[in-house]
């Protein structure tokens, strides 16, 4: 409740006769609506409504003289403490429902976070997405599976070729260079280097053969063909294709070898087949044959399919000992590095020897150090005899 | 809003002789916001009755009251005055029923202004529904129009168990709409859906409503379509139509007067984590007053989330 008295009208005035009450008790009013119209000796004055309210109480008549200070009108406020924001004038519109609406909302696109993130990143749509979880949800796999399908290279690649590795950042090409396109060999190599790195838990051990008493100087790619097929012979195990997904081994009976071949456009390495039923005529033809259609560029897929077991003779260039990487589905490759004169110790003093350094790498999965070693072992021995 | 507060304890008194009104300046004054007008000379003091200045005692009272077979509806001036009386609701209210195995039940309303807005001192403007929903055993309402106050109030009187009336304060007088004194109540524990939408759900409650109503419009000049759900009922929270319309929009903001910090959005916000999260396309967002103590009311507008805020929240949640 409020009581508003009379106030001083600006003329030092004592009093004041009501002329017109504008309100009346019940009213509710809004500040500075005319409330009452009063004439003091000089004047005629309007007095506006002092609070928003409802008016209670009008103190006096129209004709009353109200001395200054005296109650003239009662407002109830709404209340006491605050000032209270009064109605608008407008009707409220509410068209509420009340709530649990069951059923009929669809839901869609739902998705894992993580997957809705990456989809987002990928520029992927999820309503594109099938997904493998309860209902229809879209999970991390589903959305890496349809990125792989649908990102899969042009027509003449195949599927599952290299794709720029993920988590590498897109690389500026600086002024005055040019970005080449990986192809052919290059390709394959990048692919079936990524898929070993990927897949093969490498290990690889080094050791030297002591070739000092060659009694000729000899053909070292064809010894070294020689040695493999005598280290197969004692060690088996190395000779074989794994497969990840059954966790199996092939344990095979014949050898067929990858050698690499260093080309101008890139390294090749085709296969000769069952270097063991061969003499050694017929395996330097074949090599000669596979080296010079290597340079050609016209290997043919079948000469680059399905071997067994892998050579890298790297030493005619330079190096001692590499890490030879394995590819997939064969277990095992050997590199050679360098010959030269080492100081060896023979008996008590020391002497130049020519030794062949030797680089064994082997996918650790299904082949284990010892026979890894023996197989080494096994090599060193077939190349230190004298013929 | 506050007439139909006042229709409301009437038509309830009238029909039900049980029904008792008890507070602060709640007979002859009418109460302090007028939510009692007109009671007290219409039903007598025996049923209208005034309390001396103490919170805990008209709780204590409604206890009371209750557990001999009235249904008090007690008022507590302001928010702010409530919490002596919280060792009442805490240790005896909220658990008449279970400590008596179901034998009594507690049927008590406590109404008490909620918000700020009307320049009233900081510790009268608070919004602290948290500590009320956190404890077990009692309901927390919270209407938002003239409608619901109405229809709310009687189902909270209605109930045999306390519910925390939370009337919010610069709604009493705000709005004017056409309320039927038909004693019709209407459901606790539901959400109502204010607006339907298809982008993006905004939960809010109490005076907020108004804002979020006014954000709506903004959003939909700009082609967005906001679903606004009134909480209504704070405690327990109806889960399944805040979900629906998760599951439907898939984007979430919560809207609330009080506190940021452990605010009810904030259970909101685990209840879409816990049952939704497949269905979310971007972060809950929530708007809210700040953690800080409600500042002066010189201020006060710029602690009460406004539209612009909401509308930024809103857009958030669509932005890729």
């Amino acid at each position: 409740m409020g009581t508003f008295k009379l106030p001083d009208l600006g003329e030092g005035l004592a009093e004041a006769e009501i002329l017109e009450w504008h309100v009346k008790p019940g009213d509710h009013v809004l500040v500075d609506q005319p409330m009452v119209s009063v004439e003091t000796a000089k004047a005629v004055v309007e007095v506006p409504v002092p609070y928003s309210g409802t008016v209670t109480v009008l103190h006096g008549e129209v004709g009353d003289i109200v001395a200054t200070g005296s109650p003239l009108i009662d407002f109830d406020s709404g209340t006491v403490v605050g000032s209270m924001p009064v109605t608008s004038e407008e009707e409220y519109v509410d068209s509420a429902k009340i709530g649990r609406a069951r059923g009929g909302v669809a839901a869609r696109n739902r998705a894992v976070p993580m997957a809705r993130a990456l989809a987002r990143r990928f520029g992927l749509d999820l309503a594109e997405i099938a997904g493998s979880g309860p209902g229809g949800l879209i999970k991390l796999d589903d959305v890496l599976a349809h990125a792989q399908m649908d990102a899969a290279p042009a027509p003449a690649a195949s599927q599952s070729q290299a794709r720029p590795e993920a988590g590498q950042r897109a690389l500026a090409v600086p002024a005055g260079a040019t970005a080449e396109p990986l192809r052919g060999a290059r390709r394959a190599m990048a692919h079936s280097m990524t898929l070993s790195r990927a897949q093969i838990p490498l290990s690889t051990v080094c050791d030297d053969a002591d070739i000092h008493g060659w009694s000729q100087r000899g053909d070292y790619m064809l010894r070294l063909i020689r040695a493999m097929i005598s280290a197969w012979r004692a060690e088996p195990a190395l000779n074989a294709w794994y497969d990840p997904a059954s966790n199996s081994r092939i344990l095979l009976k014949h050898i067929d070898l990858a050698i690499a071949v260093d080309t101008p456009g890139g390294l090749i390495v085709p296969v000769l087949r069952n270097i063991h039923d061969k003499t050694p005529e017929e395996l330097r033809a074949a090599i000669a044959a596979r080296k010079y259609a290597a340079h050609q560029r016209s290997t043919t897929p079948e000469d680059l399919r399905d071997f067994t077991l892998m050579l890298s003779n790297f030493g005619t260039l330079a190096g001692r000992y590499g890490i030879p990487l394995v590819v997939p589905p064969a277990v095992a490759i050997l590199g050679a590095g360098k010959v030269r004169k080492d100081a060896v110790a023979v008996g008590d003093s020391v002497a130049a020897h020519r030794r062949m350094p030797l680089s064994l790498s082997f996918d650790h999965r299904c082949i284990t150090g010892g026979e890894a070693c023996r197989f080494l072992a096994a090599v060193i021995g077939d190349l230190e005899h004298p013929e | 809003m506050v007439e139909a507060i006042a229709m409301a304890h009437g038509w309830e008194m009238q029909h039900d002789p049980s029904v008792v009104v008890i507070g602060q300046d709640v007979g002859a004054n009418g109460g302090v916001f007028r939510a009692t007008a007109g009671l007290q000379a219409r039903f007598g003091a025996d049923r209208v009755q005034d309390t001396p200045l103490a919170e805990a005692t008209i709780a204590g009272m409604s206890v009371g009251m209750a557990a001999h077979g009235l249904k008090p509806v007690a008022e507590i001036q302001f928010m702010g005055f409530m919490y002596p009386a919280l060792d009442q609701i805490v240790n005896h209210m909220s658990r008449m029923r279970y400590r008596t195995r179901g034998r009594l039940t507690c049927p008590v309303v406590i109404r008490t202004p909620h918000g700020g807005g009307i320049h009233a001192p900081e510790h009268h403007s608070e919004s602290t529904e948290t500590l009320l929903c956190h404890i077990p055993g009692i309901r927390v309402v919270c209407p938002s129009s003239p409608a619901r106050a109405y229809g709310l109030l009687l189902a909270a009187i209605r109930d045999p168990d306390p519910v925390m009336f939370l009337e919010p304060v610069r709604l009493y007088r705000a709005m004017r709409q056409e309320v039927s004194d038909d004693g019709q109540a209407l459901p606790l524990d539901h959400c109502f859906i204010l607006r339907e939408g298809s982008d993006v759900t905004i939960v809010t409650w109490g005076a907020m409503t108004i804002e979020t109503l006014r954000a709506v419009v903004e959003l939909e000049s700009q082609g967005i379509s906001a679903e606004v759900i009134d909480l209504a009922t704070l405690s327990p929270i109806d889960g399944e139509t805040i979900l629906a319309s998760v599951a439907k929009t898939g984007r979430l903001v919560i809207v609330h007067e009080a506190a940021r910090n452990v605010g009810v959005g904030a259970e909101i916000a685990a209840l879409v984590a816990e049952h939704g999260l497949y269905d979310l396309h971007a972060p809950v967002q929530r708007v809210a007053g700040f953690d800080t103590i409600m500042p002066l009311f010189r201020l006060e507008h710029d602690y009460i989330p406004c539209v612009r805020r909401i509308v930024d929240a809103a857009q958030l949640t669509l932005t890729d």
